[in-house]
């Protein structure tokens, strides 16, 4: 084949794609520049320049969603990576059972999120749901509480099922970091007469490190996005003790019907989200990446 | 030397039983739940087993509400997202790793870049677009939407798999006499499939399980999918919980086979790339 007839069949692989992502992403996403700068009623938009990004940052409910966000994000991502490597070690040190526990663990990231929401809506019911039940029985509690009445409660709730979902995700790319570990080091250091600590410390922890901010990063960058778990369960109550950044957008936009403010919260919540990727990319050089074998 | 390392033993079985626990707890409630009958779900203490188990919340359910229609819906939903994200990003990891071997390090930046977008931000445009152009209500503007955010990931796996096929492969049918498409098709895609299951694999789950989009671009009760029927169905005024769990189920369901078949595939894709480094 000649160059240019090479050329002309590469081009005709690849169009259709970028077609679809300039026409289902890139002009979306341009769009929703426009509407920041937009006031929208109904049909009509006016320009109104920065005012709405203005009118945003002047509002106490943004910076209260973005404390908000930061505790949801933060408490989530802590939690995820420490369950989820010490959940990797105790599976990895498993003879038996290692694929159907891996099953097990990963089933709640499976599920949709709005449905796993909608389970725990049952299970936190304060007055026939069975966490209360069970709290009761164990002499946790004395009376029935309304976890999703109140804002501490709530908050605790939906960082809780966060949790539940989150783990596996992060306890599988554990898994799979733990499995590169040659055997020979910890060969190396038993012969040394390190014990589980000091292998963990002196080998496991040196080969894992990077995998760990990786998964931290790629983390933190799902969380602080998430919108579902909170939609279903709490819709950013109560007294908008939930109502993280995604939460603010929805309500401003398909509650309030301000979609001009909302595309600027959403804005500001991209550009919190670049700065992150522009960390992950840093770090994880991604377009390196061999991808599965 | 042999007590320490069974009660270590012991000790790690524990942890993870402890932890299976939890993350299987909600799916048992979520079955127990719905095959109770409506009289007992309402009582305290609640019934851990009953000897009461029937299907007549499913009954109920499919009597009362439009279940089978979400279900058709997430159905239609899922498997055109599939179809159309599968053949988009199979052409263009063709073509990137055969034709454009630099360019494809660009294109794979955008690619992450998309796929970090957030969808609160994306619904704001596409609702709008969506009900100018009338697709609001369609399973076309959900296909639409779910290809764009699962189509990244698509192409970015792909690419790794063609990479890994020797591009000798593609020469040696050439010189056969093979064109471009004909190698495409009948070789090199046939030795990428396990690839190709992996993000038909992921692709479905993403559509199947998504909320937020339909939430946003089904406004008509005909048009819900499973995990917005769902939600909706929590907001009334007297919930029966039997029968949302039951809808609970049939949404979790497929889910749950699916993966349990092809458990291998999804955990590759899952942690491709961000292991590899």
């Amino acid at each position: 084949m000649t160059p240019r007839r090479r050329r002309r069949a590469g081009y005709a692989f690849v169009a259709p794609v970028a077609a679809f992502l300039a026409a289902v992403v890139v002009f979306p996403l341009g769009h929703a520049f426009w509407t920041s700068l937009h006031r929208v009623r109904g049909l009509n938009a006016t320009f109104v320049g920065l005012d709405n990004y203005r009118r945003i940052f002047g509002d106490d409910a943004f910076w209260h969603s973005l404390a908000v966000s930061a505790a949801f994000t933060g408490s989530a991502v802590a939690l995820h990576l420490l369950l989820g490597l010490g959940l990797a070690l105790v599976v990895n040190e498993l003879r038996v059972g290692r694929t159907a526990l891996r099953i097990v663990f990963l089933t709640p990231w499976m599920v949709a999120p709005a449905v796993g929401a909608t389970i725990w809506l049952w299970l936190l019911e304060p007055q026939f749901g069975v966490v209360n039940y069970l709290l009761r029985a164990a002499g946790l509690i004395s009376a029935p509480v309304a976890w999703l009445g109140e804002p501490g409660t709530a908050f605790a709730a939906i960082v809780a099922v966060d949790v539940w979902r989150g783990v596996p995700f992060v306890m599988l790319l554990m898994i799979a970091g733990l499995q590169t570990i040659p055997a020979e080091q910890y060969e190396a250091a038993s012969m040394d007469g390190a014990g589980a600590a000091a292998r963990f410390r002196f080998v496991t922890w040196p080969n894992l490190r990077y995998l760990v901010v990786v998964a931290s990063t790629l983390d933190l960058i799902n969380t602080i996005r998430h919108y579902d778990i909170i939609g279903v369960m709490t819709g950013g109550g109560p007294a908008g003790a939930t109502e993280v950044l995604p939460a603010l957008i929805y309500n401003t936009a398909f509650r309030g019907n301000r979609l001009g403010e909302a595309a600027a919260i959403g804005v500001a919540l991209l550009a919190i989200v670049l700065a992150l990727a522009i960390v992950y990319v840093r770090i994880a050089r991604p377009e390196r990446g061999e991808a599965a074998r | 030397m042999i007590r320490p390392r069974r009660a270590r033993t012991a000790l790690l079985w524990s942890i993870a039983l402890v932890a299976a626990l939890i993350a299987l707890f909600p799916f048992y409630w979520m079955l127990n739940t719905s095959l109770k009958p409506a009289s007992e779900v309402f009582v305290s203490p609640p019934t851990f087993f009953s000897a009461h188990w029937s299907l007549d919340a499913y009954a109920n359910l499919f009597a009362t509400r439009s279940i089978g229609r979400y279900f058709v819906n997430s159905l239609i939903v899922a498997v055109g997202s599939t179809l159309l994200s599968v053949f988009l990003a199979a052409l263009a990891a063709y073509g990137l790793t055969r034709f454009f071997p630099r360019g494809a390090t660009p294109f794979v930046m955008f690619l992450l870049f998309t796929k970090m977008l957030p969808e609160t931000l994306l619904i704001i445009p596409y609702f709008q677009l969506m009900s100018d152009v009338g697709l609001l209500n369609t399973h076309f503007a959900l296909i639409l939407a779910y290809s764009s955010f699962a189509l990244p990931f698509s192409v970015w796996m792909l690419i790794g798999f063609f990479r890994s096929i020797p591009r000798e492969i593609d020469e040696a049918a050439m010189m056969d006499g093979a064109t471009v498409l004909q190698t495409f098709v009948r070789v090199v895609l046939p030795l990428a499939r396990p690839g190709l299951v992996a993000v038909a694999l992921f692709t479905f789950l993403i559509a199947w399980n998504s909320y937020v989009w339909a939430l946003v671009l089904t406004t008509d009760a005909s048009m819900f999918v499973l995990s917005v029927g769902i939600a909706n169905m929590v907001g009334e005024y007297r919930v029966q919980w039997n029968e949302l769990m039951a809808a609970a189920v049939i949404a979790a369901l497929p889910v749950m086979v699916l993966y349990s078949l092809l458990e291998r595939h999804l955990v590759t894709a899952i942690t491709a790339g961000a292991v590899k480094g």
